[in-house]
């Protein structure tokens, strides 16, 4: 077969269908949006998670009883700091404080703000921060979406907590929280450990948890029953079980959006495989006339395949660029919502453009496969059939 | 002296199953037919004509017997093969036109050339030529889906001829055709035969009882040759 020929007649084909092309590039770019969006939002929240906990404490141990977490002694972290290969150990105060007539909670962090913070961001906004003028009076700083909030309910430069004494604190928002660290920081109110203590009702030698760093990862497993075995009561989390959990949930999040994606796509394969097969019997008296006028099995299915890949590229580029513009430049509207709906304040995070070729890779298999099996199975048994009964 | 052997049809059967019920629409059909000949199958419907120009042209397979173009039988024959056969040597003209509704004259009668391996300038010039011997070139860039009845039979024409084969099939060409129309294809045919081609014609219209040019007519009844 002659290729400029050949290409001359596909060219035809395609601008003279337009109209069935077009209508199927259509569905075709909805179907690879969708799935391209959650992907993109999936593999950008992954990105932000590594990132996030990359900086975060190694191990973390606090006291649970009866199932329940209660305050953690203080003195628990030189018993940690004994054991060979742990270092940076960091006593933690913070807890949800409920800003009960709307149903929504803040996340109160205490730290020393004189010490290493065992966070590396929360040490770096620290360090551009003014601690003298910060320590003159009650100050905190504050998440992006606490700022919102309190904004939206005319607390504009500082909150009234109720504390547990029933005694109201007033604290100044001293700073806010860049937008990049919201994954994490939204619903967050950092303030003074002392402060923090006097808000959620712990003690002087109460503690909410300890964390503490262990540089050699050999000792991590090792380092779990060590710390384990301090205390009957205590209870330890590496970083590791922390990614597994996130990772677990937004899975399941874009799990159920790749279940649905793959209901919708296994209908449009249907539909499809339905038009290119027995049911469509335009489609299936031009494979019989070609066949009749000399073109062999072969050339028709070249035909129908090139056909079906350029569908396949155009909807393909269109779908993942209209995602890329909806998930990166746009913010994903709606599909946020899903993602991260499961937060009390509502979020500004901004999705980090991450392009894997992996997750590339995937929404064009997950497309294209289907697709085209579902139209070049049905054009091979028409073909293989004598042109007469096709043309019937 | 005497010219080749262009179709050899021996101990032909086609039988078709429905369900348990068997119907024979062909039975021992032997025919010979040389170079140049014209040969008018004629019958009423249902007499079979239709499904040995089929056969003939290797659009359907038999239940028995063979058909041989230039010696090779079709039939028999690899996809390969007989797709290659049918584009360089059989020539086909449908009932219904067959045509693709939404490519003009001009790129329905490109079609059987696609696979030839030919350059397109080939492929144009081959095209030209086809439409002109079939008075249809002032239609070229129209779409097959707004001719007449006369005007897809002449690209149905063109479109059979464009490989210059050796052999036209013809089936009922002017069941679809008023009388003018039909007369007009007949001249055509008369051009054809003229040039030496070989030509089957399936059909019933009295208008081919009497042609201009030789021809022979083959009668057909109930599936077989009488």
């Amino acid at each position: 077969m002659n290729t400029n020929a050949f290409w001359h007649f596909l060219s035809l084909q395609l601008f003279k269908e337009r109209s069935k092309h077009l209508s199927i590039i259509g569905i075709s770019v909805m179907i690879l949006f969708l799935l391209s969006s959650v992907l993109f939002i999936s593999s950008s929240l992954r990105f932000t998670l590594e990132e996030t906990l990359k900086v975060q404490p190694d191990f973390v141990v606090n006291r649970i009883q009866g199932g329940t977490a209660v305050s953690t002694p203080e003195i628990w972290g030189d018993e940690l700091l004994d054991i060979y290969g742990v270092s940076k150990v960091t006593p933690r105060v913070y807890g949800r404080y409920f800003f009960e007539a709307k149903g929504s909670s803040f996340l109160i962090v205490g730290v020393d703000f004189l010490e290493e913070q065992s966070h590396e961001n929360l040490q770096i906004l620290i360090d551009s921060t003014d601690i003298k003028d910060f320590f003159n009076g009650n100050q905190m700083l504050v998440g992006e979406g606490v700022k919102a909030y309190l904004d939206a309910h005319f607390y504009k430069d500082s909150y009234n907590f109720l504390t547990p004494k029933g005694v109201f604190k007033k604290v100044n928002i001293f700073k806010v929280f860049p937008s990049q660290t919201n994954l994490i920081a939204n619903d967050m109110m950092v303030m003074p450990i002392d402060l923090a203590r006097k808000i959620l009702g712990y003690t002087d030698d109460e503690v909410s948890d300890i964390t503490f760093s262990v540089p050699n990862p050999d000792e991590w497993n090792m380092m779990t029953d060590k710390v384990s075995a301090l205390h009957y009561d205590l209870h330890v989390v590496n970083k590791n079980d922390v990614q597994k959990s996130y990772e677990n949930l937004y899975n399941y999040k874009g799990g159920l959006f790749l279940i649905l994606f793959l209901v919708v796509l296994a209908t449009f394969t249907l539909i499809l495989y339905q038009r290119y097969s027995m049911v469509y019997s335009t489609e299936r008296r031009h494979i019989g006339l070609l066949r009749a006028l000399g073109w062999s099995i072969n050339d028709v299915l070249k035909l129908k395949f090139m056909e079906t890949l350029v569908v396949v590229f155009i909807s393909y580029i269109l779908g993942v660029f209209i995602a890329y513009v909806y998930v990166f430049i746009a913010g994903a509207p709606l599909l946020k919502e899903v993602f991260l709906g499961g937060q009390n304040l509502h979020n500004t995070l901004s999705f980090v453009p991450v392009l894997d070729f992996s997750v590339l890779t995937s929404i064009f298999l997950l497309y294209a496969l289907p697709f085209i099996a579902a139209v070049l199975i049905p054009v091979w048994r028409v073909s293989v059939t004598d042109p007469k009964e096709a043309m019937l | 002296m005497m010219s080749k052997m262009m179709i050899q049809i021996e101990n032909l059967y086609r039988t078709f199953h429905h369900g348990s019920n068997e119907v024979s629409v062909l039975k021992e059909i032997n025919l010979n037919i040389r170079q140049g000949e014209c040969v008018v199958l004629k019958g009423v419907s249902g007499s079979g004509k239709t499904t040995l120009l089929s056969l003939i042209a290797g659009l359907d397979k038999p239940s028995a017997g063979k058909v041989l173009i230039e010696g090779e039988p079709i039939s028999k024959l690899p996809d390969l093969f007989a797709s290659e056969l049918r584009a360089k040597k059989i020539g086909m003209i449908f009932q219904h036109f067959n045509l693709f509704e939404h490519l003009s004259v001009n790129e329905n009668v490109t079609i059987p050339l696609i696979p030839s391996g030919l350059k397109m300038k080939e492929i144009h010039e081959k095209v030209d030529e086809s439409l002109t011997l079939a008075n249809i070139i002032h239609k070229q860039e129209t779409l097959a889906s707004r001719l007449s009845g006369g005007e897809k039979q002449r690209t149905a024409i063109a479109r059979a001829l464009v490989a210059d084969p050796n052999i036209i099939l013809c089936d009922e060409p002017t069941a679809n055709l008023d009388r003018d129309n039909s007369l007009l294809f007949i001249d055509i045919l008369g051009k054809l035969h003229s040039m030496g081609k070989t030509i089957v014609i399936a059909t019933h219209d009295p208008l081919f009882d009497s042609l201009s040019f030789e021809s022979t007519i083959v009668p057909m009844v109930d599936g077989k040759i009488v």
